[in-house]
């Protein structure tokens, strides 16, 4: 039998799922309802239980890194320090600004919160493993992330607080700045692949690992280079985080925010730290591929992999100061990004690659 | 210059402007007129063998009777110390801002009439700082300020 | 296309920002991210010290001063302890001096650690401040192994100091200074190089020269802009002149030499400390002082070389048991003075940079 929708090496659970679901004899129409429905609903706990895991991995890291513990006492090395953090937020007092922009302030969290997650529909976990693969999945995502600024910006128009209005202009003007370098980088990978599928991306690296994209010299390593530095700056990330810069703007565009309003944006935060890490390794690593251990636990160890970069970034590095910032994505990421996107075009013509 | 050679040296080049007072311990202090003062202090800064261009601090004393403003003085490049004394009347005390010849004097002289009453003339910034805005309860650090009602709640 | 109209707006830093080290505001008048105008708004940490110190007799006001300027907490101590010594013209017996001496380095050292954690921090880099803080520990766990406290003393007293030291100091002293000694290279590896660092920091809020001498600046900002003046060396007190050691300059004066200087100060005083260590005299650690002492009429000020600039002293005195002025002048109040002067112009970011650079704390500036 035949699944619309192929489930890799968990083949057998959700076949198993899927059974069921037919043996209650809805229509079709109904069926994709559910079936859609329990996937969104499936992706999104997996993405939320991994977001509450990144917090305190890298609460963990920071710790360590500093000769610290971190969290201890809840849990083996408070392993549910993040979920009572998670209780806590959800249960706390929504504290609100008498003066916000009452629609602009609610919405703004929300769309941070979908856009964050609607992001991994086209995002292959395993073989298989992907809710929707999408003819333009990069794009898709391109697109989908890039809802993320109004969100920032309508969280510093709404909260009416000069901070964070500072915080929200600055994270507008970064963000778009920072996408074209992004995307400049992704065409590369692109232009060799041939298509924008994340499915076919991945399935061109399979094989030896120097099919790997990363490993294609010299615009492989370059792309990647500008693509990680890009992604940093995108997921709003130290040495990039001046939209939240705790020092100068206090905590940016979500001053104002507390409780669950707070969570949303902070799960957001760590969730497209995750996506841009899978993005990379989609990209330039490979994806799924891997000897041995099931697909998507490839997938998850190189992601994770590439998640522990930008956290050593973070805490390693200075802030960068918000011209600075403007000055190195235009004066030198752009310029070397479409250098080695001509340079990758030329390769390419004239077939010198392997 | 030692101290010695500092005093000798005053007396022979400020006779009138600057009077040695017996109570320094371990510098010289010197009286000058509040009229003076910044004629003096201007002259002080400039004397290439003094170059007191270093302003240490200003502090007021009430003694009951009278006011004091003390100012001690330091050269970066002769390695120099001086205090110079003002003495002043109790109520409606005034001085001359010496923040011309030391900028950083203004901070110095807004404390001298927050906290003393004492009117520093020429002085462009005489606001309150180290107080609440709204203080209106006297001048703290006279001998004869009692606190009427020392902690004020505020009014909710 | 309709003009475009810009509005400078105001916005208020602090007096509870991440920062602005304690409670000091600054009221900033902002063109987008740009400083035009800084008024910084002092007095919220106003204790009153000096009117508490005319009620208390002067072993009663050390206590106080370990308040004035508590990341400092020694040199406070001592500044009082000096000044009515030099009133009362009190012989301080030579192992006291000794131990004084050590104790002030120690302390500069710890200060300067906190000011190496806590501009990074400013700058964005956090793991800075927890090895900052690390090495701080340790010096910290002398003075608690000395005299039981970890913040304020109460340690230097008039006439001495009021324990001596156990016998378990010396090694433990000698081990923290040469885990400090190593520890530095990992800091300086850390920032000194590091490009995000040198842009953030070089040639940002340049102090002339001229400027710091015209505001009263005085320390390691002033030694940055290139004036060697350190008051252990150009108005010896204690016994600073017979230890050997180096006072730093350089000659920039932004914050990158500022930040440089004060890594440098850390390796001269441990030079100081060690050399104290190994002199360290045997005799008495306290001359007999009442503990109701009454010196002589008279007035003094008294100014020792802290970790930001000159710490002084005056006290006037009429003969009896308590002070009749006592008036504390701290180095950050000259260096809050002078950041209208050098921090407009620049933006935010920067202002955060220099502020940390100056190394101001608010209790010194509100007493």
């Amino acid at each position: 039998m035949t699944y619309p929708l192929p489930f890799g090496e968990l083949h057998g659970v959700f076949g198993w799922l899927y059974e069921l679901l037919e043996s209650t004899g809805l229509p079709q129409p109904w069926l994709d309802v559910v079936r859609y429905a329990a996937l969104g609903a499936l992706v999104f706990g997996v993405i939320s239980l991994l977001a509450l895991f990144l917090v305190w991995w890298e609460r963990k890291i920071a710790a360590h890194i500093q000769q610290r513990f971190g969290p201890m006492r809840h849990g083996w090395h408070g392993w549910y320090q993040t979920v009572a953090d998670a209780v806590k937020l959800l249960t706390k007092e929504d504290i609100l600004v008498d003066t916000r922009d009452k629609f602009v302030f609610f919405w703004a969290p929300v769309i941070c919160f979908v856009a964050a997650f609607l992001a991994y529909v086209t995002i292959p976990f395993g073989e298989g493993l992907i809710v929707a693969d999408l003819n333009i999945g990069i794009l898709y995502i391109m697109a989908i992330t890039t809802f993320t600024i109004i969100s920032l910006l309508m969280a510093g128009w709404g909260s009416n607080n000069k901070y964070a209005l500072l915080g929200g202009i600055r994270s507008a003007a970064q963000l778009i700045s920072y996408e074209i370098p992004m995307v400049a980088s992704i065409l590369v990978v692109v232009l060799f692949v041939g298509s924008m599928s994340m499915v076919d991306i991945v399935e061109a690296q399979s094989g030896w690992i120097t099919n790997w994209y990363v490993f294609r010299v010299p615009f492989g390593p370059i792309a990647f280079i500008t693509y990680i530095i890009a992604a940093t700056a995108e997921a709003n990330r130290t040495p990039f985080d001046i939209p939240e810069a705790e020092q100068e703007l206090v905590a940016g565009y979500n001053i104002e925010y507390s409780g669950m309003k707070f969570a949303m944006f902070f799960l957001a935060e760590f969730a497209n730290g995750f996506t841009v890490s899978a993005i990379a390794v989609t990209l330039f690593f490979g994806g799924w591929h891997g000897p041995f251990l099931p697909s998507w636990v490839w997938f998850l160890l190189k992601t994770l992999g590439v998640v522990f970069l930008l956290m050593l970034f973070r805490w390693t590095y200075p802030r960068l100061r918000v011209d600075q910032l403007m000055e190195f994505a235009w004066k030198f990421l752009v310029p070397v990004t479409f250098a080695n996107l001509i340079l990758a075009a030329w390769m390419k013509y004239a077939g010198w690659y392997w | 210059m030692t101290f010695d050679e500092l005093k000798e040296y005053i007396s022979a080049n400020y006779p009138d402007d600057m009077t040695l007072l017996d109570t320094g311990r371990c510098e010289p202090f010197y009286e000058v007129k509040a009229e003076k003062l910044v004629a003096v202090c201007k002259r002080l800064r400039d004397d290439e063998q003094l170059k007191f261009d270093y302003f240490c601090n200003l502090g007021g004393v009430d003694t009951g009777e009278r006011m004091e403003a003390v100012y001690s003085l330091a050269s970066y490049s002769m390695k120099l110390r001086l205090d110079l004394k003002v003495i002043l009347p109790h109520e409606n005390a005034e001085i001359d801002s010496v923040q011309e010849v030391w900028p950083a004097a203004n901070w110095y002289e807004r404390e001298l009439w927050e906290l003393y009453g004492v009117n520093v003339k020429n002085h462009n910034n005489l606001t309150r700082f180290l107080l609440p805005d709204d203080w209106d309860q006297g001048f703290p650090m006279r001998k004869d300020w009692d606190a009427p009602d020392f902690i004020r709640m505020p009014e909710l | 296309m309709a003009e475009l109209r810009t509005e400078e707006f105001t916005v208020n830093m602090g007096p509870h920002h991440p920062s602005t080290h304690g409670v000091c505001r600054l009221i900033l008048t902002l063109s987008g991210e740009k400083v035009i105008k800084i008024v910084p708004v002092i007095g919220y940490l106003h204790r009153a010290l000096e009117k508490i110190c005319e009620n208390r007799t002067y072993a009663q006001c050390i206590p106080v001063m370990d308040r004035f300027e508590y990341v400092t907490a020694m040199s406070c101590e001592y500044l009082f302890s000096n000044a009515a010594e030099k009133l009362a013209e009190i012989e301080v017996p030579e192992r006291a001096e000794y131990l004084r001496v050590i104790m002030l380095e120690l302390n500069r050292i710890a200060s300067h650690l906190i000011f190496y954690g806590v501009t990074a921090m400013d700058i964005g880099a956090l793991t800075p401040f927890l090895y900052g803080l690390r090495e701080r520990e340790g010096i910290i766990d002398l003075f608690e192994m000395t005299c039981g406290q970890r913040l304020t003393y109460n340690y230097i007293r008039i006439g001495g100091v009021s324990k001596d030291i156990p016998p378990q100091f010396e090694p433990k002293c000698r081990e923290t200074i040469k885990t400090i000694r190593e520890k530095l290279n990992d800091y300086e590896g850390l920032l000194n190089e590091n490009p995000i660092w040198l842009v953030r920091n070089k040639g940002i809020g340049v102090l002339p020269a001229d400027l710091g001498i015209a505001y009263g600046v005085s320390g390691p900002v002033l030694r940055a802009s290139g004036v060697k003046y350190d008051i252990r060396k150009d108005d010896p007190y204690s016994i600073y002149d017979r230890f050997d050691f180096e006072i730093p300059t350089r000659e920039n004066g932004d914050c990158y030499d500022r930040y440089l200087l004060r890594l440098d100060e850390i390796k001269q005083s441990l030079n100081i400390v060690e050399q104290a260590l190994d002199a360290l005299p045997e005799g008495d650690i306290k001359a007999k002082v009442s503990p109701n002492f009454k010196p002589p009429a008279g007035e003094v000020y008294a100014r020792v070389e802290n970790s930001r600039g000159e710490l002084g002293v005056y006290i006037q005195s009429d003969g009896g048991k308590k002070p009749l002025r006592v008036k504390m002048r701290g180095g950050s109040f000259n260096q809050l003075q002078v950041l209208p002067e050098i921090g407009t112009d620049c933006l935010v970011a920067d202002l955060v940079a220099i502020f940390a650079s100056l190394d101001i704390i608010l209790p010194e500036v509100d007493r």
